[in-house]
């Protein structure tokens, strides 16, 4: 990045462009070095040396007089002892034809059709041949033997070819990766946000494009945050300022002649008094205000029966005497209490059982209602979700956030709450809680 | 049990709350006196005597705690603090800072009513154990039982849930350990008579109680039911001091 900053390519097609240019230059360097070093444009002198000194004496021989011949002949083999030329007997010319295991195209190629090759006939050397000259003397000569080039493909500039193109290939790949890592952590971050402003704003780095683009993200979760923290402040104040005028109603209803009218006035001021409440603590329960202590969590359980049974409900505790967790005792009860809610609302029976393993408490609410479809059930869990849909205020109905403000507690806990069928009707509820939470092993 | 009619100082800012407490407690034999800020308080107090002091904690100017700390720096008049919010925090800093007693709003009247009557019975059953000055809890058999936290807490340390009355009725035994206390007498320390008919009947609550502490619950050694009608707290109680935070 340093490089590129001192090159001045901030932009995402400028880095690109220079990924480009550079790949194709450095392909092309290296290309022009195998080029320089090893030529392949030039023929291999060693390749068909044979061949051609072989074609060179035969025409020499071929061209010159008869009469000159001998004293060529003894020229030749002083200048070329391999070739091993001798004069044949005149006769007649045997057939043409390449010996067997010779390849003589570059022979046939450099001597014109009045050389005629022929295989000889007595074979004590399978690399000699016979050539008829034009004049129809006929002489031998050895066929050297070709240094056949090595393979094209273990040719070392074919290797180092090989080697450039992928460590370019391997090069733009990493850069290109290093040019759109930003983005998948943009998706990351979108994918991850959460409105309890835990996680980090974007790193603003990278190229202009990039860095533009994590810039606005980061304002658009600013705004956001602030936006929901406008909405809870409101909502807040809201609750709050509604408890005064429900204070004063509270009051009045103690002055009213009419017992059945006060009664009324009184049980409609709990219900605003308790959707308040749940809203309030709703607002609350990502803030964590209780510390967890040690808390005999029976003794817990069986305070919320003696309030429903006490109210008038049927709710029975089913469970040991006692039982040790760690736990934000007033979050508990306040969870279990929404549960027990729901369920004699819904129901006509409520039990609550604990079961303890030296691991696990399990709490089961369980009521005789109608139970909640599979389908919805996880939209339960929802806030401002409620399980008659419609919104009409008739006497049983909450906020919706009674099995929401229990599911959150649960979290906070480490635990997990999930809903059950009851048979042949009915739903229970089961919250799983870790004896001990996982971050300080002692009691405080 | 006390003075027939107590005289309690109101001091709230909202001016149809106030009127409406006053009313309400003037038709149930009280002397109400009213202030709308920590000035008017003052001056009350200087006025006439005050048995018992009902404080709004969000208050203009100073507020309820703050005042709360200075009234107990230089009496002990039972304080009984109101506060729109109803959140632990407040609970405790109110109750750190000296208070009595808390009440979230809005409250039911009746119960601010019981409220009264068990703190200025408390304050009027005099020589009992936590009278002494600084004293902020007991312990009896390993058990704890804090007034500032108003949390009970058991040998292992655990805390152990209870309901306000059960509370207030475990307090009142436990304060009197060894002494043979009548329902009546029970009542009258926690609830008093009239408080109304919201509260369960002393023989309930002592049962609660005792599935809670006792090791076996069928047979009682801590809260023991005597015959001729009424409970003794048969285990040893110590003090516990510790100084309140706060306090100049």
């Amino acid at each position: 990045m340093k490089l590129l900053d001192f090159l001045h390519l901030k932009n995402i097609s400028g880095q690109i462009a220079a990924l480009v240019i550079a790949s194709i230059i450095a392909i092309h360097l290296i290309l022009a070095a195998i080029f320089l070093v090893s030529r392949p444009d030039q023929p291999d002198p060693t390749i068909d040396r044979g061949h051609a000194q072989f074609a060179a004496a035969v025409l020499l021989l071929g061209a010159a007089p008869a009469a000159d011949r001998q004293r060529l002949f003894a020229d030749v083999a002083r200048a070329f002892p391999k070739l091993e030329v001798e004069s044949l007997p005149p006769g007649p010319v045997p057939p043409a034809g390449d010996p067997e295991g010779l390849d003589l195209r570059s022979l046939h190629r450099r001597l014109d059709s009045r050389y005629r090759i022929f295989p000889l006939a007595h074979d004590e050397d399978r690399h000699k041949v016979g050539i008829a000259l034009p004049d129809g003397a006929m002489i031998s000569a050895k066929v050297l033997p070709d240094l056949r080039p090595r393979p094209f493909w273990i040719g070392p500039w074919v290797v180092t070819l090989l080697f450039a193109i992928i460590s370019v290939s391997l090069l733009g790949l990493w850069a290109a990766r290093a040019l759109t890592a930003p983005l998948s952590s943009f998706a990351k971050a979108a994918e991850s946000f959460s409105l309890n402003g835990a996680a980090a704003p974007l790193p603003e780095r990278g190229p202009e494009e990039i860095r533009s683009v994590a810039k606005a993200l980061n304002r658009m979760r600013e705004r956001i945050t602030t936006l929901i923290d406008d909405r809870t402040r409101m909502l807040a104040a809201i609750s709050h300022d509604l408890r005064t005028p429900i204070t004063r109603m509270r009051l009045r209803s103690e002055f009213i002649e009419d017992d059945v009218h006060r009664h009324r006035m009184m049980s409609d001021l709990d219900q605003m008094r308790s959707m308040l409440e749940s809203v309030l603590s709703f607002l609350r329960n990502d803030r964590k205000l209780e510390a967890m202590t040690l808390t005999d969590i029976a003794t817990t359980l069986q305070l919320v029966t003696d309030q429903f049974a006490d109210m008038g409900h049927k709710v029975a505790y089913d469970g040991p005497e006692h039982a040790m967790a760690i736990v934000r005792p007033d979050d508990l009860s306040r969870s279990v209490t929404n549960l027990v809610e729901n369920s004699v609302r819904f129901g006509a029976m409520a039990t609550i059982r604990l079961r303890v393993s030296p691991d696990i408490v399990t709490i089961e609410v369980e009521d005789d209602g109608p139970g909640i479809s599979d389908a919805r059930k996880d939209v339960m869990l929802e806030p401002f979700v409620r399980g008659d849909e419609a919104r009409n205020m008739d006497e049983a109905a909450g906020f919706g956030l009674g099995l929401s403000i229990a599911h959150t507690i649960v979290l906070a806990h480490g635990g997990k709450l999930c809903l059950n069928d009851r048979e042949p009707h009915g739903l229970i509820v089961c919250i799983q809680l870790p004896v001990r939470q996982p971050n300080r092993q002692s009691a405080a | 049990m006390t003075t027939a009619s107590p005289n309690i100082l109101v001091v709230e800012d909202d001016r149809e709350t106030r009127t409406l407490i006053a009313k309400y407690l003037r038709n149930n034999a009280c002397n109400v006196a009213t202030a709308n800020d920590g000035r008017e308080m003052a001056r009350a107090m200087a006025d006439h005597r005050v048995d018992l002091l009902i404080l709004d904690v969000m208050l203009p100017g100073e507020d309820g705690l703050s005042l709360c700390r200075k009234i107990r720096a230089e009496s002990q008049v039972p304080i009984i603090m109101l506060t729109a919010r109803g959140e632990d925090v407040d609970r405790i800093l109110g109750l750190e800072m000296g208070a009595d007693d808390y009440l979230a709003k809005p409250f039911n009247p009746r119960e601010l009513l019981a409220r009264i009557n068990a703190v200025l019975r408390r304050q009027a059953a005099a020589q009992t154990i936590s009278t002494i000055h600084g004293v902020t809890a007991l312990a009896f058999a390993g058990w704890r039982i804090d007034f500032r936290l108003r949390e009970l807490r058991n040998p292992a340390g655990a805390r152990v849930a209870m309901t306000s009355a059960e509370f207030d009725l475990l307090r009142a035994l436990c304060e009197r350990p060894g002494r043979v206390l009548s329902r009546d007498s029970l009542l009258d320390l926690t609830q008093g008579r009239n408080a109304g008919s919201f509260e369960r009947s002393i023989d309930v609550l002592i049962s609660r109680i005792r599935r809670k502490i006792e090791p076996d619950p069928q047979d009682a050694t801590m809260i023991k039911t005597v015959r001729s009608g009424g409970y003794v707290f048969t285990p040893a109680v110590e003090a516990i001091t510790v100084p309140i935070n706060g306090l100049s």
